[in-house]
């Protein structure tokens, strides 16, 4: 397991970092350039449909990454991993921004398109729900820093809100509600042309290397913190 | 044409709002993760220049970890 160890990890931090860092103008430029100027305005929603290109990669990460530290907190539970534990909280404060984020553009898609700035409604109310159930994650770190229920705590949290991600999912076929049912799919074929696939996926990629860049300076600081405090016994 | 661009169809505040809300949370998020491992970097620089040379120099060797470190932090001597 000498892969895993914080050693081998920083040294492919480092690469990670300064690779991300040599690419990401560039995609970003490209990404940009499509979601304003190249892709075409939809025939019903004209420009505002541009907000698709931030609003929807932001929901995907927001969903994405509470179930990836749902599944590695309770992994962590079970099999007390050291790594997993400082992966989660790597990725928590991510989770959060861009769970913001798709609610705050969302809002900004709705005004125009729906005339409201917010409905109570199910798929806008349950990624509310998850947004605070990224809220009390990231304090559950602070408040029982050192407690040993601080997995259990994690724990119930997450088995809480992963119940939410089918829910928020699915709240667009199960009820009745302002927001548009998906149009990409991963089975089945997807109701989005081409001209605004292409931009959406570059952005989701913009949005991943930001994501993944953050991840690692999060981890690196949360490895460094370790070494700091054991430097007495090195 | 960089007004009708900028109008968006008269959209511009929504789209550009947006698009400016993502950029501005994103780069503070950025700021404030690299603000804070650099001193993290730098404290633990700092403490481990309180050790005897040969002891520091004992756990660059051991720790890839605290020779990055220091590597970064220009003190390895």
């Amino acid at each position: 397991m000498d892969f895993f160890s914080f050693g081998k990890i920083i040294v492919y931090i480092d690469k990670f970092i300064k690779f991300i860092n040599s690419i990401f103008f560039l995609v970003l430029i490209i990404g940009l350039s499509f979601a304003l100027i190249i892709s075409p305005m939809d025939y019903l929603q004209g420009d505002t449909v541009r907000i698709m290109y931030v609003h929807v990669p932001s929901a995907w990460i927001g969903l994405s990454i509470f179930s990836i530290i749902a599944i590695g907190t309770l992994l962590n539970f079970v099999f007390k991993i050291k790594n997993l534990y400082l992966f989660v909280k790597s990725l928590a404060p991510i989770g959060l921004l861009f769970t913001c984020l798709a609610i705050v553009t969302g809002s900004l898609w709705g005004k125009p398109t729906w005339g409201t700035w917010w409905a109570w409604d199910a798929r806008l109310t349950s990624m509310l729900i998850l947004m605070l159930f990224y809220v009390f994650f990231i304090m559950s770190f602070k408040i029982f820093k050192d407690s040993e229920k601080l997995p259990q705590i994690l724990s119930a949290i997450s088995i809480l809100g992963i119940i939410n991600i089918p829910i928020i999912k699915y709240s667009v076929e199960w009820w009745s509600t302002l927001h548009q049912p998906a149009s990409i799919k991963i089975m089945g074929t997807s109701s989005i042309h081409s001209s605004m696939l292409v931009p959406l996926f570059l952005m989701l990629l913009v949005l991943l290397l930001y994501c993944a860049l953050i991840f690692l300076m999060k981890y690196k600081t949360e490895i460094i913190k370790i070494k700091k405090r054991n430097i007495k016994r090195l | 044409m960089i007004n009708e661009f900028l109008n968006m169809g008269g959209y511009g505040f929504y789209i550009w709002t947006s698009f400016l809300i993502v950029t501005v949370f994103c780069f503070i998020l950025y700021y404030k993760t690299k603000k804070t491992l650099k001193k993290y970097e730098k404290e633990l620089a700092q403490e481990l220049e309180k050790l005897p040379i040969e002891h520091r120099k004992r756990i660059a060797r051991s720790s890839k970890v605290i020779s990055s470190i220091l590597a970064s932090q220009n003190k390895l001597s």
